[in-house]
């Protein structure tokens, strides 16, 4: 967003727990005056000798859905991938702050990012419920999850996935469950990370239209209870209006004919 | 009742102007293109053949084979089953070297396995693993009893030393390949939202590699209760030590006994083997949707 959007929320209350939370990272020059969550600045991709994008520079406030739209193979997950800090940019920056007004490049801030992929990304032979436990990995020292999770862990995946209609398949592997099933156990397992940021890839293209506004329901209400942002790939201009804030396109023409505006706005010159 | 016939719709004409060339015959490709890897191995193993045949050779005495494996076979016949009762105190020995050394082998081919796998380690570790693994799988079971029979004497324990060693190799091996078999980009996904490197190896590989590595295990405990039979031979336990001896006093009926409980055994753990692997391994090859 170009940091004249109207509409951005308050910044969320100073930090007493800065040093405890992110010491060795900067704080924000602007302090704690400054709300967005995530800047990307003269952001570029170059793959073989083609841009994807290019001179990308918005930044996101807090508690937002911002789709990411555009044709296949223009680049949406490939920004998302260099946003999460797993595909090295080859120009510019990204830098998220967090709750305590610190700043953070991606690789820094990987256990407050959720990532619903494109491909799951899930363990065929493991249990539904094990993978969403996964989650949770990133709050814990590397020995503490050896003997398995937390009963309170556990309890919290159970919930999630009752919620998104799994309850029955808590103990069935993810390779037995259908394409559809194994969306919302990769959704579940993002919701269970309680992150800062979610990037979702194209999150609901396997689902029918009732769990498609339900998926999206959650997503939203992630953004508006819990401030939490959200960067999603969505090809449907329908679900686009009903759930997003911002609306960033990509142009497969242009690298730099990238835009971004307020949904129900005319658009912005890039 | 039957429909008619549909009119036949009449052949379009053919004009003889438009007549499309003689297919031409695919070019020949020179004979040093028709050389790849598979042609070039067969071509090797050939001349191997041709070179090694004179070595299939006699003593060129006048033997006359066949009466002397009838007269060898018939010293086994009847079995003398009289040693029934120590010969399965043997077997049970022979079961409990094997399995000690397969446990034992586990354990220590697990780590050379993890810095061997090419997926997960950086180059020059997986260099030294696998030259270490090679190493150990180039000297035979025999020649690994011969050396600890020499430090820690004729016994059980000297087996079981002689069979983790020979075992490591193996099962490093085919521990590493269970783990380049699995798509990191899994294990990948999960450090990219937090997990730690024991983490996304834990959630994100082992899950994947499991059932292949208890698969090999469970193999490498069948090969290592037939190897346990001949270990014996140089004094280290099981029922090997009984075959030797029977072998010494040309007693061959009590050793057709004991090689008939040898391949009973062997016999029930393969069948028991094969169905334990085939459950395993059965949902690894289910796809994963999407």
């Amino acid at each position: 967003m170009p940091s004249s959007s109207p509409g951005l929320e308050s910044p969320p209350p100073a930090a007493a727990g800065r040093q405890k939370c992110c010491a060795g990272h900067p704080a924000q020059p602007a302090e704690e005056d400054n709300p967005h969550h995530l800047t990307v600045t003269d952001l570029g991709l170059k793959r073989g000798d083609r841009w994807l994008f290019r001179h990308m520079t918005w930044q996101v406030p807090r508690g937002k859905l911002i789709a990411v739209v555009g044709p296949s193979g223009v680049g949406k997950s490939s920004l998302l991938g260099c946003l999460a800090g797993m595909i090295p940019q080859t120009e510019g920056k990204v830098v998220y702050c967090c709750c305590h007004h610190c700043l953070h490049p991606p690789h820094a801030f990987q256990n407050r990012i959720g990532i619903i992929f494109q491909n799951y990304m899930l363990v065929p032979n493991n249990s539904v419920l094990n993978n969403v436990l996964c989650g949770r990995l990133g709050r814990y020292a590397w020995w503490q999850t050896l003997f398995g999770f937390r009963r309170r862990d556990r309890h919290d995946a159970i919930r999630i996935l009752q919620d998104l209609g799994l309850g029955r398949y808590l103990h069935r592997w993810v390779s037995e469950t259908s394409g559809g099933e194994q969306q919302r156990t990769a959704i579940a397992r993002a919701l269970l990370q309680e992150p800062e940021i979610f990037l979702a890839d194209e999150p609901v293209s396997n689902l029918d239209t009732y769990l498609t506004g339900r998926v999206l329901g959650i997503l939203r209400q992630q953004a508006l209870h819990h401030r939490r942002t959200i960067l999603c790939v969505l090809h449907n201009p329908d679900l686009v209006h009903r759930f997003a804030d911002y609306v960033l396109s990509l142009d497969p023409m242009n690298p730099e004919g990238w835009h971004i505006r307020q949904v129900g706005r005319p658009p912005s010159a890039a | 009742m039957t429909q008619p016939p549909l009119p036949k719709a009449p052949d379009p004409p053919i004009d003889p102007g438009e007549r499309p060339p003689p297919p031409q015959p695919p070019p020949e490709l020179p004979w040093y293109e028709r050389l790849n890897v598979l042609n070039v191995t067969l071509l090797l193993f050939l001349l191997a053949v041709v070179f090694s045949a004179p070595g299939v050779r006699g003593s060129g005495r006048p033997i006359n084979y066949w009466e002397s494996f009838s007269r060898f076979a018939g010293g086994f016949f009847p079995p003398d089953f009289s040693i029934t009762g120590e010969t399965l105190l043997a077997l049970v020995e022979t079961f409990q070297i094997a399995v000690m050394a397969t446990a034992f082998a586990i354990v220590f081919s697990f780590p050379l396995a993890v810095m061997g796998a090419q997926n997960i380690s950086p180059r020059w570790v997986v260099g030294i693993s696998r030259m270490t693994m090679n190493a150990i799988r180039t000297i035979p079971s025999l020649i690994w009893a011969l050396i600890a029979v020499a430090i820690v004497g004729a016994n059980p324990l000297a087996g079981v030393i002689a069979l983790t060693f020979y075992s490591m190799g193996y099962l490093g091996k085919f521990f590493s390949e269970a783990f380049e078999s699995v798509d990191v980009e899994i294990a990948r996904g999960l450090r990219a939202i937090g997990a730690g490197a024991v983490q996304a190896f834990q959630h994100g590989l082992w899950p994947h590699a499991k059932p292949l590595i208890w698969s090999y295990s469970l193999w490498m405990l069948e090969y290592n209760i037939r190897s346990a039979a001949i270990i014996g031979y140089v004094g280290a336990g099981g029922v090997g030590v009984q075959l030797y001896q029977y072998q010494e006093y040309y007693d061959w009926q009590k050793f057709a006994t004991v090689l008939l409980f040898i391949l009973a055994v062997v016999t029930v753990l393969d069948l028991l083997g094969e169905w334990v692997r085939s459950r395993i391994t059965r949902k690894l090859r289910k796809p994963l949707a999407g």
